[in-house]
């Protein structure tokens, strides 16, 4: 069953793919495309006023599934820690042929800038991080990455600002991961606190956050 | 042995917990700000200071079903949305229906009559849904008359419309929308 869902994604995309349609100018008024994001193919009904994105948006918070718990009456404590991203697929792509390039900043998502919220004080390899909102974005390196933690927030990912950067860290990374089509960014528990895991094809990063 | 079956069981269940990675959602989540395409906008240097506002909601499809009226039953308290409760975000004070609200994260719900929405600015955040609905929380309830589409939408759309001091939050499903007007 659960092969399913990824092999629909993928016959929807290789239709996508293969239809070279040129996706449509907005209709009218203020909605404008936006320039890197593809527009799902229109499907019968117009969508005059939000353009839907091809890269979902989507949101992971620690302790996991936070809301959820919050709804069954199981957490009274606010979060540690959300972020905020969209989510690009491979599409038949390499991660590290097509898409990335190492020592090239990646906004480790698509469109808006990813976001990550701090509720308290934590501490990533002995900085501490105060609570508020970061935008974070990575250097990939061949078997390390640099994620940094950047005060431009509510900027579109394309584009950083290295002069607003908070924090720098380093961090190993795997291959040879499961396949992820999808980036994926959520939250493990730890010892210390949680890991935020990053996952696309088959690598796999882990920024160990402590509080 | 032991050791073996030990690591074979650890491996196993370290592949499960990396494959059990959360899919992507069917109702996609998008943000929208006012102004307008704000995050593009500041990567070209064409804004400065913050943004007025921005929401961030999930976007379910209304796929051949009868959403108001239907799916969603008139008169009951509504997520508008899907998933994570709707959040709206003012950067700056903002008067909504005679209510000054004070910069800050809210969550934002509505109720769908056939000819009329309510509006519900609520300071429960980080919510799931509508189920936990407190209305001991709300900030402010707005009546705003509902507009009847011609052309029907397919997923639940939000934008910001408007300028200077008066902007909307226009939302549109089905062939229902409805406004929210927010002054700073």
């Amino acid at each position: 069953m659960k092969i399913t869902t990824p092999l629909f994604s993928l016959l929807l995309l290789v239709a996508v793919a293969g239809c070279k349609e040129k996706p449509k100018e907005p209709n009218t008024g203020p909605y404008t495309l936006r320039p890197d994001s593809m527009i799902v193919p229109n499907t019968g009904a117009m969508n005059t006023y939000a353009s839907v994105d091809l890269s979902p948006m989507d949101m992971s918070y620690f302790p996991v599934d936070y809301t959820k718990l919050k709804m069954a009456g199981n957490v009274v404590d606010p979060p540690v820690a959300r972020v905020i991203y969209s989510r690009p697929h491979l599409a038949k792509r390499h991660l590290f042929h097509d898409l990335l390039k190492y020592e090239e900043p990646w906004r480790l998502g698509a469109n808006e800038a990813t976001e990550i919220d701090f509720y308290k004080p934590v501490t990533i390899q002995d900085k501490k991080v105060l609570p508020g909102r970061y935008i974070i974005y990575c250097i990939p390196h061949s078997d390390t990455w640099t994620i940094v933690l950047n005060s431009n927030i509510d900027s579109w990912g394309l584009r950083q600002d290295p002069s607003k950067d908070i924090q720098r860290f380093t961090i190993p990374i795997t291959s040879g991961n499961p396949l992820q089509e999808y980036f994926t960014m959520v939250f493990e528990k730890t010892d210390k606190g949680a890991n935020l895991l990053m996952a696309w094809d088959n690598v796999l990063a882990k920024l160990p956050i402590e509080f | 042995m032991f050791f073996l079956a030990g690591l074979l069981c650890f491996c196993s269940f370290a592949l499960r917990a990396q494959t059990d990675f959360p899919p992507a959602d069917k109702s996609p989540m998008d943000m929208s700000y006012f102004p307008a395409n704000f995050p593009l906008l500041k990567i070209q240097d064409k804004v400065s200071g913050p943004p007025v506002v921005r929401v961030i909601y999930s976007r379910p499809r209304k796929e051949g079903r009868l959403i108001f009226g239907g799916l969603i039953t008139y008169g009951q308290v509504w997520r508008l949305g899907a998933n994570e409760a709707t959040e709206i975000e003012f950067y700056q004070p903002v008067t909504i229906g005679d209510k000054k609200i004070p910069a800050g994260r809210y969550t934002l719900y509505a109720i769908v009559n056939e000819n009329s929405w309510t509006f519900i600015v609520n300071r429960d955040n980080d919510s799931w849904g509508a189920f936990k609905y407190d209305a001991a929380m709300d900030v402010v309830r707005v009546d705003v008359p509902a507009e009847q589409l011609t052309e029907p939408v397919e997923l639940l759309s939000m934008s910001f419309t408007g300028s200077n001091t008066a902007i909307k939050l226009v939302v549109a499903w089905e062939n229902s929308k409805a406004a929210l007007p927010i002054n700073f």
